[in-house]
């Protein structure tokens, strides 16, 4: 029955390939798109060369591996102090009164309108990238992490405080494992900011990375190499969201809603 | 008379607390006083919503008395503290510790021994019949095996008095006897002093050596039972029968 | 009695002076970022003019900026109305589009069976990975960045609206199915009421991903608008007024996600959150 079912479902997932697949052949033969879309032969020979062949100073797995070390530079040190500063507010009054009016302040501005001011101050180097790869995983981890601290249940932590657990160990041991679900809510959605942070941040200024290659290939008029990069960049999007979420299942496996 | 046997350990003295908030005050307990003396196991009964839950928060040091005094071996309560234990209705598990984590946690916290505490944790598993679930979580967990859970830890980290506030008010009916009759059982193993708070008589009278009845709310004390009843006993007995007429009508006049 | 009353005023005095406590805190916190800034930059000159302009010189720029047309060639008006038309017009094409397909993939297996695949298909490529594509095809007009508007605001209008109509209770379609309720009864009268609260979640996200994917396609293509502006006015070394954008974009993205919260609040009725 089970798999009947995922046949079902495969069935159709390979229908609709095939169906687009006929539509975009339909599209370049025989209509006047031809001219700004590239067909399918040439851009899956493109896709497949490109991990042999440089696209202009990297191989394609270069050009994946600036863009991820980018992503994970910012990442980490988004995620280090996103959840110090989250936690600080939710877990202490005066921190949320001194941090929070500035945070709601600047939490509006989408990271990526910060690229100009970052270039000012950081040059157009990787530390602006770092900086607008930070700040869009930031504002997502602190909020969440914030959240998951103040809305920790009142009950568990009288609970552990009658056990004898002091204040310290409240925090490490309470506080602190109870906002795990909501951090990693954040840092899943902090982690697809993140790769659309670098992508912008590539297509604004650099000679090297994923997004490099979607804009030089509009620059060219390549549109074979947008396509490429388009398909690599979902491609990789879609694995980092679930290894997030296959960490956050092995984290959180206490976890109820999981 | 009999307290000259036996010792006194717990004393609530006309204590009394108003909540204040919203524009109003709500006085939810008036001059509430009685004594436990050791290893006795206490029920306070009384309706739903009339202020066992701030009492028993109170004799956990949890919130402050408004008048008057709570003191554990003639110490004031004035806040948490290990040597009382308790057990909430919702059983308030850490869902990030396994059973086993959850047992632990107090003696863990207060840096004792750790194989000490190991044998100690198994030895409680044991009793509360959770052998082989050390390792599950509590999402794992039935609400009753999350209750055992609950009252092994209570008991776990060694306190003089365990509190505990409707326990078994969330489960149903045929767990619920289940859970009265293993309660019963543990206390006979391993004596306590307890505190326990209930809406349901039955449950009173099957677990008490004393029954306080509450008024409701403000909660202030109407009268008291001793239920000297061999045990276990037995929910059909004429006896249990007789008692439960007799606080059913006490209680129905404070309606 | 009189005592209690004493105590509750005692009370709710105290929990007022607690209540401005932490305001006062918040308040000096803010007057303090303020002056910081301005002490670095405008009294200390510790910062250059040209990375780091002082708050006074912002605010300066800023009332200027609504009748000066150097150095981007627009008044910030225009740039802001630019901005406004484009992003307002690709999220209403997104969300007309994108929370029907949401409802009836969710609603009619078959739907969902055919468009699920194309579906998760775009889904996982970020919104502004289109925007190369879409110039290429549609210039660096409204067109283009419309089309990228459009993609940013569909995906979690879709997202939403599948999720929220696959939440409709069964009991609710079995008493509905009991009263003699059609299939096409039970859609419009509980599972989109079910659905709403969740809809709204996927216009909120919408509007706050297409309002981002509008600067990222103007920094990147385009003549006018407020991304532009700060993309400009970077190469030109202007601070003062790349600061003034990046408030004006935040403050509009507020103000945006503001009135549909004001319009939520309307239409959502008797479902708690």
């Amino acid at each position: 029955m089970k798999k009947a079912v995922q046949l079902e479902k495969i069935g159709w997932v390979v229908f609709d390939l095939l169906l687009l697949l006929l539509g975009w052949i339909f599209l370049v033969t025989c209509t006047s798109a031809k001219d700004t879309f590239p067909d399918p032969v040439s851009v899956f020979s493109m896709l497949f060369t490109s991990f042999v062949k440089p696209i202009g100073t990297y191989t394609m797995w270069g050009h994946i591996m600036w863009s991820l070390y980018r992503v994970m530079v910012g990442f980490t040190l988004a995620s280090v102090t996103g959840i110090i500063v989250g936690i600080a507010m939710g877990s202490s009054k005066i921190a949320e009164a001194i941090i929070k009016p500035i945070f709601e302040f600047l939490r509006p501005i989408p990271p990526i309108a910060w690229i100009p001011l970052a270039i000012l101050w950081f040059g157009i180097d990787e530390a602006s990238k770092y900086f607008i790869i930070w700040l869009g995983a930031f504002i997502n981890v602190t909020l969440n992490s914030y959240v998951g601290a103040s809305r920790t249940d009142e009950t568990l932590i009288g609970a552990a405080r009658m056990l004898g657990a002091g204040k310290r160990k409240v925090f490490t041991r309470i506080i602190l494992p109870a906002s795990m679900p909501q951090i990693f809510a954040g840092l899943q959605v902090a982690m697809s900011s993140c790769w659309m942070a670098v992508l912008v941040a590539e297509m604004v200024r650099s000679n090297e990375g994923v997004g490099w290659i979607i804009i030089r290939g509009t620059d060219t008029g390549n549109t074979a190499q947008i396509i490429v990069g388009m398909i690599t960049i979902g491609v990789i999007g879609f694995i980092l969201t679930t290894a997030m979420s296959w960490i956050e299942r092995k984290v959180c496996s206490w976890n109820t809603t999981l | 008379m009999e307290h000259n046997a036996v010792k006194q350990i717990l004393s609530c003295r006309d204590v009394s607390k108003t909540f204040y908030g919203d524009g109003k005050c709500t006085e939810v307990i008036r001059h509430i006083d009685f004594d436990v003396t050791e290893n006795e196991f206490v029920v306070l009964f009384g309706p739903g919503q009339c202020g066992k839950t701030t009492l028993i928060k109170m004799l956990a040091g949890l919130e402050e008395c408004e008048e008057g005094s709570i003191s554990l071996e003639n110490e004031k309560i004035t806040g948490p503290r290990p040597d009382l234990g308790v057990v909430y209705q919702t059983t308030a598990l850490f869902p990030w510790c396994t059973v086993r984590g959850n047992i632990e946690f107090g003696p863990k916290v207060r840096n004792k021994d750790k194989k000490e505490t190991r044998k100690r944790a198994d030895h409680f598993i044991d009793l509360v019949g959770l052998k082989g679930f050390e390792d599950s979580y509590p999402k794992a967990l039935s609400g009753g095996m999350r209750q055992r859970v609950g009252i092994a830890r209570a008991y776990c980290n060694d306190p003089r008095v365990l509190l505990m506030d409707e326990p078994f008010g969330h489960l149903d009916a045929q767990t619920r006897y289940m859970m009265e009759e293993a309660l019963e059982n543990i206390w006979q193993k391993e004596k306590r002093t307890v505190i326990f708070v209930t809406n349901n008589i039955e449950e009173a009278i099957y677990l008490a050596d004393r029954i306080i009845l509450l008024t409701n709310r403000p909660a202030s004390i109407k009268q008291e039972f001793k239920i000297e009843l061999p045990r276990p006993r037995d929910y059909v007995s004429p006896e249990f029968l007789k008692l439960r007429e007799i606080i059913t009508q006490a209680m129905d006049a404070t309606v | 009695m009189d005592e209690k009353q004493q105590k509750l005023l005692e009370h709710e005095k105290q929990q007022r002076a607690q209540k401005r406590k932490y305001l006062m805190i918040s308040v000096v916190s803010v007057c303090v970022f303020f002056f910081v800034w301005e002490l670095i930059t405008g009294i200390l000159h510790i910062l250059p003019d040209y990375t780091m302009p002082s708050p006074v010189k912002v605010l300066d720029s800023f009332i200027k900026k609504f009748y000066t047309k150097t150095p981007d060639g627009e008044i910030l008006p225009v740039h802001i109305i630019t901005s406004l038309k484009v992003s307002l017009f690709g999220f209403f094409l997104g969300s007309v589009t994108g929370v029907p397909i949401g409802i009836m993939m969710a609603w009619h297996p078959r739907f969902e069976k055919f468009f699920r695949p194309l579906f998760d298909l775009i889904r996982p490529v970020p919104t502004v990975a289109w925007i190369p594509i879409m110039i290429l095809w549609f210039g660096i007009g409204l067109g283009a960045k419309a089309a990228v508007i459009f993609v940013s605001a569909f995906i979690p209008c879709v997202v939403n609206s599948f999720a929220g109509i696959k939440q409709t209770s069964q009991v609710h379609l079995w008493v509905a199915q009991t009263f003699g309720a059609s299939r096409r009864e039970m859609l419009f009268r509980i599972a989109i009421p079910t659905a709403l609260p969740s809809i709204f979640t996927g216009l909120r996200l919408s509007l706050g991903s297409s309002w981002m994917a509008l600067v990222a396609a103007e920094m990147l293509a385009a003549n006018k608008g407020l991304g532009y502006m700060i993309y400009t006015s970077r190469s030109l070394g202007r601070a003062d007024l790349i600061i003034v954008g990046m408030l004006t974009i935040g403050a509009i993205g507020a103000i945006l996600s503001y009135v549909l919260g004001i319009a939520e609040k309307r239409i959502v009725k008797g479902v708690s959150r």
